[in-house]
């Protein structure tokens, strides 16, 4: 009986630990990733803030305050603001997306997951730079235009929808001349 | 016309290969367990540690424990295999006990297949009262990686340092194959190092077994004084009468012993009242 006991106060202990971390903070996502948008328009003099609907970042070519009717390079949008609900293994992940004005994207960076094999899986450079130049319409098939990672399939499925996902979002609202 | 809303044929067609090979493994594991046979049981271990292990590195984790306190789950439509192998590990554990730690794990498999290869005098039999205690560290570790865990939010640690699955992915540092290489030598000497005593996965589905295990191993009148089984257990799950559910594996060991005739006590002390005859074996169940 005393074994039962012990079973039942471990078990109690795992519901209480679960609720303490159900109340706990959720990780989000950078508000100002100066860097992260550097590495996705280089060439970019200054960026908005993060804002619109969907929410999103403007990349201009020259200050917006000298120049206030020139078009933007292009947008930046952090696919947990767009596809929330798309999980990997382990939760969402946070991925930084850059594309340009006419749908095509300008790069990607992961900036954050908790896939418990995102280590070979989508945090490798090589993830990433697979979606510099796709075009939003491109197919975004895991195993045809993007790498399978055998072993670790359900994050890269899973970061490869937030993409293509978000992308497409992003392009039917925002860019009224993407071709589609 | 909207490139982004995929038909279920599209969603499907991706995942039938997995979700075959995962019945097609299901089943026999299944067949193994409940004709308590030996070679399909070798079978299911070649099975488990080849295509479970090196070829999906389907292997339930302790960042699956994690996903408890936060109830983060992979996308379902896009995870059916997923599901569907943690729909089997939980079922079969509230079933049977730890039926997955006795055969579809590949680590287990893997330090299980060593078994038979490794010479028995080399095998260091630990007693009683240390395993008693032993038993209870995989407790211990489970619940310091859930609390570093919920602290850090860092699934990445625990999975390098506190279970050796990655190892079917091939990609481990150094120092991960340096410790591997230490815990699978001391296996050579401790069977099932790892599964009894360290995996915080085992201690998990320990815990289910101990609360629910609904078709529990048989025990007879006789069990109370006879030590056959206990000795025969390579888990250290049965203390005299009593089988420790959250220790015991379903290895079908104890079960094959009390279905041979010519060596459980039942049976002899069936037979020495009825005039020697034997009773055929399927009025065993």
């Amino acid at each position: 009986m005393s074994q039962f006991r012990k079973v039942a106060a471990i078990a109690l202990l795992l519901c209480a630990s679960a609720v303490l971390a159900a109340a706990a903070d959720r990780i989000f996502t950078t508000p100002n990733p100066a860097a992260e948008l550097k590495r996705l328009f280089p060439g970019a003099a200054a960026f908005s803030t993060l804002g619109g609907e969907p929410l999103h970042f403007k990349a201009f070519a020259a200050d917006p305050k000298a120049n206030p009717s020139a078009a933007p390079l292009g947008v930046a949008f952090w696919t947990t603001d767009l596809v929330p609900n798309e999980h990997g293994y382990h939760g969402p992940i946070h991925i930084l997306v850059g594309m340009d004005m006419t749908g095509v994207l300008t790069g990607v960076v992961v900036t954050y997951n908790s896939e418990p094999y995102g280590y070979f899986s989508v945090e490798p450079p090589k993830f990433a730079m697979q979606f510099k130049g796709k075009k939003v319409t491109d197919p975004f098939r895991v195993g045809g235009d993007v790498d399978a990672v055998s072993r670790a399939s359900i994050s890269i499925a899973s970061a490869t929808r937030a993409i293509r996902d978000s992308a497409r979002i992003v392009a039917r609202q925002l860019l009224v001349e993407a071709g589609k | 016309m909207d490139p982004a809303v995929e038909g279920w044929r599209e969603i499907l067609a991706p995942q039938l290969l997995d979700l075959g090979l995962l019945g097609a493994f299901i089943a026999l594991a299944m067949v193994s367990f409940l004709r308590k046979s030996i070679a399909l049981k070798y079978v299911t271990f070649a099975a488990a540690v080849g295509y479970l292990g090196f070829t999906k590195s389907s292997l339930v984790s302790v960042s699956d424990v994690f996903r408890l306190t936060d109830l983060s789950v992979p996308e379902f439509k896009y995870s059916l295999a997923w599901y569907g192998f943690m729909l089997f590990v939980v079922g079969s554990t509230v079933l049977w006990g730890r039926v997955y730690c006795g055969r579809v794990c590949a680590f287990g498999a893997l330090t299980q297949m060593m078994d038979p290869i490794v010479p028995r005098r080399m095998r260091l039999e630990i007693p009683v009262r240390i395993e008693k205690h032993a038993n209870k560290v995989k407790y211990g570790v489970l619940a310091g990686v859930l609390a570093y865990y919920l602290v850090t939010k860092d699934v990445a640690g625990p999975i390098r340092y506190a279970e050796p699955f990655w190892m079917f992915g091939l990609f481990g540092s150094p120092g991960m194959w340096a410790g591997l290489a230490v815990l699978l030598l001391a296996t050579v000497f401790v069977r099932n190092l790892y599964c009894r005593f360290l995996c915080p996965v085992g201690a998990t589905l320990g815990i289910i077994s101990q609360v629910t295990t609904v078709f529990r191993i048989k025990r007879w009148a006789e069990c109370n004084s006879c030590k056959l089984c206990e000795k025969t257990c390579e888990w250290g799950a049965i203390r005299g009468p009593l089988i420790v559910k959250s220790e015991c594996v379903r290895c079908d060991d104890c079960e094959r012993l009390y279905m041979d005739q010519k060596k459980c006590p039942h049976w002899l002390i069936l037979f020495k009242r009825k005039g020697n005859t034997a009773v055929p074996v399927s009025t065993l169940n």
